[in-house]
């Protein structure tokens, strides 16, 4: 009788949450991963600074969608002009779609001339989960003062189509502009579009 | 390192270009007009038939954590127009963690297309669309286009048998209107929702998909109850948005079937482990009360007793210091809520597993009744007798090591000879909150163990036990009357839940373990091992359980007269002038049952319809049927309840409200024919 009791305890702490949600209007979780070059980064060395956090897998139609049309590349050059700092995080898990190793990020950053200000890795997916980042891309933008201000998708289409990039409303940048304006964020949440993030497990 | 590389390089150059080529599409998607030949100002219905590979799955309209609900761009000709894109019942898919909800098996999605009126037979109507939709498998993901095209003819609107059947088929996986209104709540980050759902009605594993975002956290798991008419689930609530005003979606029932349901935001009843604070923890003391009384009566009971006293005869007669006899009555205590505690969680253990999976506990199961009664006849006939249960040989031992081993087999035994207590116990841990169940079991472990604890702590208790003698055994027969009485009871009620041939299986399944356990009884007087004859009668319990006839599709039993409704059958009741009253109904339809139990199953309603000889038709749609799903769209009705009056010489029926009272129906019937 007692070791089906303890084996049903063990499973239900084993399935238990993985994902952690980060509260809009709340402090964001702080983290430290490394970059694509090995060097260690952390989110709280950059209290004072705007930080944009943006979620990354090479290979899913909807990141190819704003990367080959050059509008996220657009949007980390103008978040970047603004003073802001841009996180791009890869947390795909080795053998999964987008995986990459830090030479490879590397000539991807290069190939797509795209500008953050680091592209950090994050195989075991543990920032990933931390933010609860389902897709790919999926976009958080935190304060100086570290407080998370925006978190979901990146603009209003949700589609692969690159055509659909014309016209539509990219939520990361209308949240920065009204925060240097010093009013609250009218989007502040929206529904993240996207391949789903290739955890491993 | 390069060879990656390289490998990442191709495949951003190359799956662009294989999302495009419509040869190498993940899913092939074909579509079928049910009629090439639709009639002027009729609809015909359109079906996107998509096969996916192995492996790969598309997507419902709300995908879940990821994926995109599928768009399409149509072109038609002037005035045609397209309904819109109309999605199967879904299937859960868990990734990492994130939910998907989806396909993974061949689908059909259907849209209704509307020809406009006017049109002359033989005009050509071509139609073009082109689908946009997601495709993943659990590594990767990629958005395909299909270009698809059918010409139609305006003609007659005829369908083709095969072609009618194929679509009825597919009719079957999609979600039938419920009908009634459910209720949501959202408090402390918990979703609730209360669905209108007859008690009898069948259900598999239950799921809600809700459509919209910003209600429920789509990777939690969700708990269903049945609680009379009504389904609970709960869930974790989204972490992120607000919840909508009203949420739609689907109630998937197991084995491809759902409902399609609207939820407005109102009370939901709370489920028992959410009862609020101070009345569920007095109910909680209140339960605790009653166990460790429980608990102390069980002590008497004839299998438990023996071995109390011999345990204090041992402690009497060793004349232990204060010491040994305190510290023995602890290890027996002990030993008896440790197992007592132990069982309740199991019970809990398998309360929680049996939520996650979607098994309700179904107490109104004729399968858990037949369980019961054979054990209850067990019972009965240990207590009357025919056979002993076996107590091993460590009970006389001294010492703390034999003490807890004791208690720990006093309440091992005491579970199968005292039923109508660990019955109420049980009962307890299937409603009460996690923690309150446990103290239940606790409280029964802790009566059970005051006799010893109190002789271990009172010297001059020891010498006043009385003796195990004859008395006992009378006593022991006197306590079978209670247990043949509830066995009674069991049988009764499985008679009343699945009729005649269930209570003769269940009879027969009884029997049988009696034979079992007689033959035990009879091996245990000459000495012999009985753990043959005892793993025979739990094998019968359980075969007798598993095989028992299920219940009969619940027939009301006036309702059980009527005849079931076809076209024929009413055209030629109308002909011969009858007024009709055809109802139409399903076991899922909480409105339709209300109305039948409140209206039309009145015997004031029959004995009209009797006198004014109304003739009666039934429509059951709890299987979906289409033939009959068609004829009730026909009437501007998304589904049941639908009631239908045709009164005799009136050319077309008058469609009823959707709550009848009985006087509404017997006003129907006394009209005057005109």
């Amino acid at each position: 009788m007692r070791p089906i009791v303890f084996a049903a305890l063990a499973a239900a702490v084993a399935v238990g949450p993985a994902m952690a949600q980060q509260q809009t209007g709340q402090p964001a979780g702080n983290f430290r991963l490394m970059d694509a070059n090995g060097k260690p980064v952390t989110l709280s060395d950059f209290k004072g600074r705007t930080v944009v956090l943006e979620w990354n897998n090479p290979g899913c139609p909807y990141v190819k969608k704003h990367y080959d049309s050059g509008n996220m590349q657009s949007a980390q050059a103008a978040a970047k002009r603004q003073g802001a700092v841009w996180l791009t995080i890869n947390s795909g898990a080795p053998g999964k779609q987008g995986y990459m190793t830090g030479p490879e990020a590397r000539a991807f950053v290069a190939q797509a001339k795209a500008q953050p200000t680091a592209y950090l890795l994050d195989p075991e997916g543990r920032v990933g989960k931390g933010y609860a980042a389902k897709t790919t891309p999926h976009m958080y933008v935190i304060d100086g003062r570290g407080v998370l201000r925006y978190q979901g998708g990146i603009d209003d289409k949700p589609t692969a189509d690159q055509a659909d990039v014309k016209g539509a409303r990219n939520h990361v940048l209308a949240a920065l502009s009204e925060m240097r304006a010093g009013k609250p964020v009218s989007v502040a949440e929206t529904r993240p579009y996207g391949c789903s993030v290739k955890y491993a497990g | 390192m390069i060879r990656a590389l390289l490998c990442l390089l191709l495949t951003l150059i190359a799956a662009p270009v294989l999302a495009q080529a419509p040869g190498d599409r993940h899913v092939a998607m074909e579509l079928v007009p049910e009629t090439a030949r639709p009639a002027a100002g009729g609809t015909v219905t359109l079906a996107f038939v998509s096969t996916p590979e192995p492996g790969w799955h598309g997507y419902w309209k709300n995908g879940g954590d990821a994926g995109v609900e599928t768009t399409l761009k149509w072109s038609l000709p002037q005035g045609v127009t397209a309904g819109p894109l109309q999605y199967p019942v879904p299937s859960r898919l868990l990734v990492s963690g994130l939910m998907n909800y989806v396909y993974e098996r061949p689908w059909v999605q259907f849209v209704d297309v509307a020809v406009p009126a006017g049109l002359a037979p033989g005009s050509k109507l071509p139609v073009q669309v082109q689908a946009d939709y997601l495709v993943c498998t659990v590594e990767i993901c990629v958005p395909e286009k299909a270009s698809l095209r059918t010409e139609l003819t305006v003609g007659d609107g005829a369908i083709e048998p095969a072609t009618r059947a194929r679509f009825d088929g597919w009719r079957r996986t999609f979600p039938k209107p419920l009908g009634s209104e459910a209720r949501f709540a959202v408090a402390d980050k918990r979703f609730r929702m209360a669905v209108p759902f007859p008690a009898d009605a069948a259900l598999g594993e239950a799921y809600f998909f809700p459509l919209q975002q910003g209600a429920i956290d789509f990777a939690a798991p969700q708990k269903v109850w049945r609680s009379g008419d009504r389904l609970l689930i709960e869930t974790a609530a989204a972490a992120v948005g607000t919840p909508p005003g009203v949420i739609e979606g689907v109630l998937a029932t197991g084995e491809g079937q759902g409902f399609a349901l609207t939820a407005k935001p109102g009370p939901v009843a709370v489920a028992a482990e959410q009862a609020s604070g101070d009345a569920a923890w007095s109910g909680a003391l209140l339960a605790f009360g009653g166990a460790v009384l429980g608990g102390l009566l069980l002590n008497i009971m004839p299998c438990v007793f023996p071995i109390l006293s011999l345990k204090a005869l041992s402690l009497a007669r060793s004349g232990a210091d204060a010491r040994t006899a305190r510290g023995e009555a602890l290890a027996y205590t002990a030993g008896v809520v440790l197992v007592c505690l132990g069982l309740g969680a199991a019970i809990l253990a398998l309360r929680a597993g049996g939520s996650a999976v979607g098994w309700a506990f179904q107490l109104q199961d004729p399968r858990v009744i037949v369980v019961l009664l054979a054990l209850t006849v067990a019972i009965a006939l240990n207590l009357s007798g025919l056979f002993e249960v076996p107590t091993p040989q460590f009970v006389g031992h001294g010492g703390s090591g034999g003490a807890f081993a004791t208690g720990a087999l006093a309440a091992f035994v005491a579970t199968p000879c005292t039923g109508p207590f660990m019955g109420a116990a049980l009962g307890a841990a299937l409603v009460l909150p996690p923690a309150a169940a446990l103290a239940v079991f606790a409280g029964l472990g802790l009566g059970l163990a005051l006799p010893f604890l109190l002789l271990g702590f009172v010297p001059a208790l020891r010498n006043r036990l009385p003796k195990p003698g004859a008395w006992m055994e009378r006593f022991r027969r006197i306590l079978a009357i209670p247990m043949w009485l509830t066995a009674l009871a069991l049988a009764w009620l499985l008679g009343e839940m699945a009729g005649n041939s269930a209570i003769t299986w269940g009879l027969g399944a009884a029997l049988l373990v009696g034979f079992a356990l007689w033959f035990a009884g009879a091996r245990q007087r000459r000495g012999r091992g009985v753990a043959l004859a005892m793993s025979a009668a739990a094998a019968l319990t359980i075969g007798g359980a598993l095989t028992v006839p299920r219940a009969a599709p619940a027939q009301e039993t006036v309702a059980g007269a009527d005849e079931p409704f076809t076209e024929a059958k009413l055209a030629s009741l109308r002909a011969e002038g009858r007024p009709v009253f055809a109802y139409f109904t399903a076991d899922w339809c909480l409105t339709c049952k209300v109305n039948e139990a409140g209206a039309i199953n009145r015997s004031a309603v029959r004995d009209e319809f009797a006198s004014k000889k109304v003739a009666v038709l039934v429509g059951d749609w709890t299987d979906g049927d289409a033939e009959l799903g068609r004829f009730i769209e026909r009437h501007n009705r998304a589904g049941v309840p639908l009631y239908l009056w045709y009164a005799p010489g009136e050319a077309s029926p008058r469609v009823l409200p959707q709550v009848l009272t009985p006087a509404t129906l017997t006003a129907l019937a006394g009209e005057r024919r005109g």
